[in-house]
């Protein structure tokens, strides 16, 4: 594990919850609003954190203990990443499935969260977000298994570093399939346009949102960083995948990484400004759609 | 072995000791509990010398009887099994006895527990014989006492109609495994399992035909699609300490068929591997997505069982390919993620099942939309049962995830290999799809039965059982967690297995490796998960907590009865599936409920049933009962053999 590497982490921490900012800044530009500053979800994060917490008298240990495991799956999953572009702090053969695990551990415990609270709209949000992972998480293994073919490497560190880089020239167009269903993926991961809309103001159209709306003050500070290190999360999967940063020396494979967010940000903020939401009943498809991308990738390099 | 005759002979014992006291129940229970305690961990002793790497000479028995000497052997394929067995046994019958505490005196409690002393014995007998004729022995006692068991309500019809399909499926299966072990055996008579396995290369297509009959006989036992349409019945209907027997361990003796076939048989050809390989991934999707569509809390939990035998027979199936091809690692792997499969599922499938029963006890209400808010009134049970959820789902840092894990790593292994076995990479997907899938079902089975409001006043009167129901499944919970944060412990054994079901075959070096970093990996996130904990709840108090209603969007007066239902939460999910999701709505101004249905007992079968029987109906025509027209179709037969020999040109 290298110095630039661990420092990255550090950065990725402290500058996620820049990237849902810059996200909303790109789509105010876009229709003519100014928008709120860039580092809006900083100020909240701080004015929730000093807030005192607000139960529902319905709800059990399962409700206090769903952001914490949200946030610590997150952390955890984040070491598995190689942000230097060579190394993870993190590593074994096979790592990709405690990746999407955490993942699935994380979902779990915001949905069980938010049924706790026995709120018909929670209940709705729950329903609605695992039938989105269901599709989801078939295809983020698509494009692992993509990339394994690639790089002939089961380990994040490898498919995403070294290996990933030397299998471009050979794989690229496979390649480049792959980071397209990972973009498809993020914005449904992370509950963007055309999926679910951050910024709706009915209850009846949300669903990441109205998992959350009974959770207050600091567990609602945990659960708006954890979505936004879960975007850098995957911002740094399609980052990885389009740029391979192995070739490059000392502190410039960080700095090129964050570029490569700031691009995704404003990528992702075009795609929301560009497009509606699509109907919930229209999603699945849309994910079909990302995975059979990905599987084609993975017929180029079979056939 | 002698210690493990002594546990059985303990175990059986015990089941006597129950049935026996009848009349003083209290001695009856407390030795019942006592002598099988003991009996399992006398069992359990050898089983974990072998699986760390001991040997135990073979016992041959009888060595005069026909078709061969009784042979029983103790190795690593075996151990994992009866350590499955012990576990799940010793758990399963503490439950019983409080479960069946209230029923005593109308039925015939001492009785069921001696039937469940005695199927632990047959099962672990069955796993140890090396020989058609004590395997064979042990497998009918198996099925038998299952049988009784599961007919203990016998006074309800759906109970005895549950039986009687059970009963049908597995004589089948039994009929097959005669077949089975005729064309393995061939003239010889020598139906030891060391002679099967010394056999001359197959000719013609006996080979096949032996690898066909060994799928679909221990296929129907696992409960592999198209073929499971007895499980959801039986273990439905049966007590729920037998439906957790059942699930974990019974149904896991055609996984152990499969190994052991293969054990004998050796490398099988590409097909066998495949088909394996895709019954794994259609039994897995399919058995999950009908389990979505149930909302009866023990069918819903049998169909999981369906697909979890999908998931361990995506194991064989990459571990069979392996040997096909010749692949070492791959097959060591693939087989180890079976072994290792079998033994969690067994160990959450009977905690889901115990907890299932805790609360159709308290509640006595099966399906899961009349429950809710369950975690404030039974803590305990709803603890183990989110444990065995999030188990069952494969989340980290719980057993699933590890064999999940090693199995993940057998089919993404494929990838790297330069033939055929390359696309078998593809499989990963279906098991991704499972887990998904999975984590919806067990989000809404834990949502709808714990956590919320109740939906009913059975719900709200529900109480805590007695210790005697509750600390089974947190026994169980606790061997989930260890296992799930020692991947180190666990993995070598298991390769130790996947080699032995490769025939010695080396390979698991590189997942011994791997399996240190899991180990850091789930300890460092038990670790991080408690102190993430730790802090909140110091930070917390700081900043302070006070109570409210649940917000309601300005709907000042939500009800329970407007909160989120099983059929509700589902229903995006299940429509995106049509027509095989096996479920129907019922959508009114006022309600929206879903209806279950078995798409291939009531699409296929049952047809196809209707179908033959009335096709029997009007061949009864030719039946009239006149002696002298059975006189014409006999002579009209005999008239026509003739005829077809001669023109065949044979001599007669």
């Amino acid at each position: 594990m290298t110095r630039e590497g661990l420092v990255a982490l550090g950065i990725l921490g402290l500058a996620a919850p820049a990237l849902p900012g810059i996200v909303v800044k790109t789509k105010s530009l876009l229709t003519g609003r100014r928008g709120p500053p860039v580092l809006q979800l900083y100020y909240d994060l701080w004015k929730l954190l000093r807030k005192g917490t607000v139960y529902s008298r319905t709800t059990t240990w399962v409700f206090r203990a769903g952001p914490v495991v949200v946030l610590a799956s997150l952390v955890v999953a984040a070491l598995f990443l190689p942000l230097d572009g060579r190394e993870a702090p993190a590593s074994f053969a096979g790592d990709l499935v405690a990746f999407a695990g955490l993942l699935a551990l994380g979902r779990f415990a915001l949905v069980l969260a938010g049924l706790d609270t026995g709120s018909s709209f929670e209940g709705m949000g729950a329903s609605r977000e695992v039938t989105i992972a269901s599709f989801a998480e078939p295809t983020l293994f698509l494009c692992f298994i993509a990339l394994v073919l690639a790089t002939g490497d089961v380990s994040l560190a490898g498919m995403l570093g070294t290996p990933l880089a030397e299998a471009w020239p050979r794989a690229g167009a496979s390649l480049s399939l792959v980071g397209i269903s990972l973009f498809v993926l993020l914005l449904a991961e992370n509950c963007r346009v055309p999926v679910d809309d951050p910024a709706t103001h009915l209850e009846l159209t949300m669903i990441h949102e109205v998992i959350v709306l009974d959770h207050s003050g600091p567990d609602l500070a945990l659960i708006l960083y954890g979505s936004a290190l879960k975007l850098g999360l995957f911002s740094v999967l399609v980052v990885s995948v389009f740029v391979p940063r192995a070739g490059l020396s000392g502190p410039v494979a960080p700095a090129v990484l964050f570029l490569g967010l700031g691009v995704v940000a404003v990528l992702v903020g075009v795609v929301e400004s560009a497009m509606a939401r699509l109907r919930l009943s229209r999603v699945p498809q849309l994910l079909v759609g990302a995975g059979a991308l990905a599987l084609f990738g993975i017929i180029l390099q079979l056939g | 072995m002698t210690l493990f005759a002594v546990s059985l002979l303990l175990i059986v014992t015990a089941g006597v000791a129950a049935a026996a006291l009848g009349r003083r129940p209290a001695l009856g229970e407390m030795l019942f509990r006592l002598l099988f305690a003991v009996g399992s961990v006398t069992g359990a002793v050898p089983a974990l010398a072998v699986l760390g790497g001991a040997t135990v000479p073979d016992v041959r028995l009888a060595s005069r009887a026909p078709f061969g000497a009784w042979a029983f052997g103790l190795d690593s394929l075996s151990a994992v099994f009866v350590l499955a067995i012990l576990i799940v046994g010793a758990a399963c019958a503490f439950y019983g006895v409080a479960y069946l505490d209230h029923e005593r005196g109308h039925r015939a409690v001492g009785a069921a527990h001696l039937l469940l002393a005695l199927l632990v014995a047959a099962l672990a007998l069955a796993v140890t014989a090396r020989a058609a004729v004590p395997f064979l022995i042990a497998w009918e006692m198996m099925a038998v006492l299952a049988y009784l068991l599961v007919v203990f309500e016998h006074d309800r019809p759906e109970v005895r109609r549950a039986g009687l399909i059970y009963l049908v499926a597995t004589h089948v299966g039994t009929l097959l495994l005669f077949a089975l072990f005729a064309a393995w055996a061939g003239g010889g008579g020598d139906f030891s399992f060391a002679a099967f396995a010394a056999h001359p290369p197959f000719s013609g297509g006996r080979g096949g035909m032996i690898l066909a009959l060994a799928l679909v006989a221990f296929g129907l036992k696992a409960g592999v699609v198209p073929l499971h349409i007895w499980l959801p019945e039986a273990h439905a209907a049966a007590p729920a300490h037998v439906s957790a027997l059942m699930s974990g361990v019974v149904i896991k003796m055609g996984i152990y068929g499969l190994m052991r076939a293969l054990v004998m048989f050796g490398a099988p050809p590409p097909w066998w591997g495949w088909t394996v390989l895709a019954l794994g991934a259609c039994s897995g999707v399919l058995g999950v997505v009908w389990a979505l569509a149930q909302h009866d809390i023990k069918r819903l939990l049998a169909f999981h069982s369906v697909e979890n035998v999908g998931i361990i027979l995506l194991g064989i199936g990459a571990g069979a390919l392996g040997l096909a091809y010749g692949h070492p690692v791959i097959a060591v792997l693939g087989f180890a993620g079976a072994a290792l499969h079998t033994l969690n599922h067994a160990l959450f499938k009977s905690l889901l099942f115990l907890g299932a029963g805790s609360v159709i006890h308290a509640t006595g209400a099966r399906d899961i939309d009349r429950l809710g808010g369950l975690a404030r009134r039974m803590p305990a049970t709803a603890a183990a049962f989110l444990i065995g959820a999030a188990a069952i789902v494969g989340l980290p840092p719980l057993n699933g995830f590890v064999s999940e894990w090693v199995v993940y790593q057998a089919l993404l292994g494929s990838g790297s290999a330069n033939d055929a076995m390359r696309r078998a990479v593809l499989a990963a997907v279906a098991l991704a799809f499972m887990g998904a899938l999975a984590l919806a079902c067990f989000a809404k089975v834990v949502g709808v039965i714990y956590l919320g409001t109740p939906r009913d006043t059975v719900a709200d009167a529900a109480r805590e059982r007695p210790r005697g129901m509750t600390h089974p499944p947190l026994g169980l919970a606790i061997a989930c967690i260890v296992i799930g944060l020692l991947p180190i412990a666990v993995v070598p054994p298991a390769l130790r297995v996947g080699s032995l079901v490769a025939r010695g075959l080396p390979g698991g070096a590189g997942s011994q490796v791997a399996s240190v970093g899991a180990t850091a990996f789930t300890v460092a996130l038990a670790v991080g998960l408690f102190v993430a904990w730790a802090v909140r709840r110091a930070f917390g108090r700081r900043t302070g907590a006070s109570l409210a209603p649940t917000w309601g969007c300005g709907y000042a007066t939500a009800t329970p009865r407007m909160a989120y239902t099983a059929s509700s939460f589902a229903a995006p999910l299940l429509g995106t599936f049509r027509s095989f999701a096996g479920f129907q709505s019922d959508r009114r101004a006022y309600a929206f409920t879903t209806y279950a249905f078995d798409p291939v007992l009531d699409r296929v079968f049952l047809p196809a049933w209707h179908a033959i029987e009335s096709a029997a109906t009007r061949l009864r025509s030719a039946q009239r009962g006149a002696l002298s027209l059975y006189l014409v179709y006999v002579g009209a037969a005999v008239i026509g053999v003739l005829f077809y020999l001669l023109l065949a040109g044979r001599d007669l």
